[in-house]
């Protein structure tokens, strides 16, 4: 029994790796099942099928829109990571207020502020580029702390090292600082992309017709709310568990230097 | 090397680790400073490596007094000398090779190609050229800072500060380092280092400063330190630090 569930080193201990993963996705089969049985639910999964155009949409609107708004908010979290040590101090500031607010306040609050408030003024009605917008703001300033972080754990003593070799600061950060940054921070920049596309599901409340809204008009017109949910959860964890692969392997590709 | 300071002052707080100190060397090559703990060593070679800006008096190296006007004049002068620090001197991310030509391609404008092989030149001199592709934490403390001398000398400085290049690194490495120091200062090369090391400082100083109290407590060459000197503060200082050597 020892073996089968102890992972001891040195050992081969693949079939107890597979026996735990398989224990545990059983025990949480048995708990939705017991769940659902308790329920009486009534599984009409035809439904999904007459929606599937409308989804596929969804899931298609909720790519584009996350890698729209991640190249956008790296350009963000960039230029407001590094201004937060900015001479200039409005632009210091600028970057200090931007983190602190947006990362102080809920998602769905800054959503429902930006469309209503600032497209409106600014006559923005596309809802996709809206999206898009908001999405970056958001991300944008989580990167922005990521990059500074990564940034700041650049020892003082590589500084000093390119300082007494003559080298300006702006070579110091192209040639010293970011090459290691960028290594770094990669495995949270993939985190943080996950998260943006979980997080984008929100913006149906502004009913831009990304995946959650599929669900939801779905759920709204049919009352088939499971059939509706329990795709959207497995059509998230398709794009979310390959980045968390990702992540957990660029960590382990870096963890070179210290 | 002719190095003059004249009132050289520098303090940190109400911390003064320098208070104006004199003093006129004429052609020195190798010059080691020694002292306590905290007298101000690191102090005085940072000064002098354009690293720190002194709050009074001046250095002049040569007949040209060094020009903490600006960080661009600054820089111009680091560019001429080379510095090694106590640890951490190599860039993580390069390999040793590429720690050697950043600054030969980036700073002094060398082709990559003539980088390279100056860099190799000297890894190979300095039997480094199994680690030339090597990154830092593939190399052993010795190695490193063998490297980080190479890095420092491959500009061709006019001279090479070094601030206690061995104190970090385990006992068993400091005798290459100490070896590759020695061979360069009796190729020509100016030096002026920090250290701990006793023996190295009485055999590879021409000249000997000891550093604290704020101020030069002795000069001299090393038989004149090291054989009775007449301040007990050195004295001391020696008796404690020669008491396992
Ligand atoms: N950047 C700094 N800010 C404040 N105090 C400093 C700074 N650098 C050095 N000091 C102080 O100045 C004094 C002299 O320091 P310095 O590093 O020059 O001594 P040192 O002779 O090199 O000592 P050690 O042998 O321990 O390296 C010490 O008391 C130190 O705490
Ligand atoms: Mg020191």
């Amino acid at each position: 029994m020892e073996s089968f569930i102890r992972d001891i080193p040195g050992r081969d201990n693949r079939k107890a790796h597979l026996f735990s993963g398989a224990l545990i996705a059983l025990l949480l089969a048995g708990v939705f099942w017991f769940g659902f049985s308790r329920l009486g639910y009534r599984f009409a999964w035809g439904t999904i099928y007459d929606y599937r155009i409308n989804f596929l949409r969804g899931y298609g609107t909720t790519l584009l829109l996350s890698l729209f708004a991640l190249v956008l908010s790296l350009i963000l979290g960039i230029l407001f990571g590094l201004g937060q040590k900015s001479r200039l101090l409005p632009f210091r500031y600028l970057s200090l207020f931007y983190v602190e607010l947006i990362r102080g306040t809920p998602l769905l609050v800054q959503i429902l502020i930006f469309f209503y408030v600032i497209a409106n003024a600014a006559g923005l009605n596309n809802r996709f580029v809206v999206g898009v917008l908001i999405m970056a703001l958001f991300s944008g300033a989580y990167i922005a702390e990521i990059i500074r972080g990564g940034v700041e754990s650049i020892g003082a003593s590589q500084r000093e090292s390119a300082r007494s070799l003559g080298f300006t600061p702006a070579q110091t950060y192209r040639y010293v600082i970011f090459p290691q940054v960028l290594t770094r921070i990669l495995p949270s920049l993939a985190g943080q992309l996950a998260s943006l596309i979980k997080d984008s599901s929100l913006l149906s409340v502004i009913a831009i017709k990304e995946f959650t809204m599929a669900a939801r008009e779905m759920n709204a017109n049919t009352f088939s709310t499971l059939e509706a949910y329990i795709p959207l959860a497995a059509g998230y964890l398709l794009l979310t568990l390959p980045i968390s692969r990702l992540t957990r392997l660029l960590e382990r590709k870096f963890s070179y230097e210290t | 090397m002719k190095l003059e300071l004249k009132g050289l002052t520098k303090s940190y707080g109400p911390l003064t680790v320098l208070d104006r100190v004199s003093l006129s060397l004429e052609e020195v090559h190798s010059l080691v400073f020694i002292g306590p703990s905290g007298g101000g060593k690191t102090t005085l070679l940072r000064l002098i490596a354009g690293l720190e800006t002194p709050d009074a008096g001046e250095i002049v190296i040569n007949g040209h007094p060094v020009e903490y006007g600006s960080e661009e004049t600054l820089r111009e002068y680091r560019k001429r000398i080379g510095m090694v620090f106590q640890a951490y001197n190599l860039f993580p991310h390069l390999t040793a090779l590429d720690n050697i030509t950043l600054p030969l391609v980036r700073v002094h404008g060398y082709p990559a190609e003539r980088a390279r092989e100056e860099a190799l030149v000297l890894l190979e001199r300095f039997q480094l050229a199994d680690q030339a592709l090597k990154k830092p934490a593939q190399l052993s403390g010795g190695q490193k800072q063998r490297i980080a001398i190479c890095r420092a000398v491959a500009i061709r400085p006019e001279f090479l500060l070094l601030d206690e290049p061995t104190s970090a690194l385990d006992p068993e490495y400091t005798s290459e380092v100490l070896d590759l120091i020695g061979e360069l200062r009796d190729e020509g090369m100016r030096l002026i280092l920090v250290t701990h090391e006793m023996g190295f400082a009485r055999q590879a100083a021409d000249y000997l400063l000891f550093i604290g109290d704020g101020g030069l407590i002795a000069r001299g060459i090393p038989e004149d330190i090291f054989s009775g000197s007449r301040d007990d503060r050195v004295s001391r200082f020696l008796d404690r630090v020669l008491k396992y050597n």
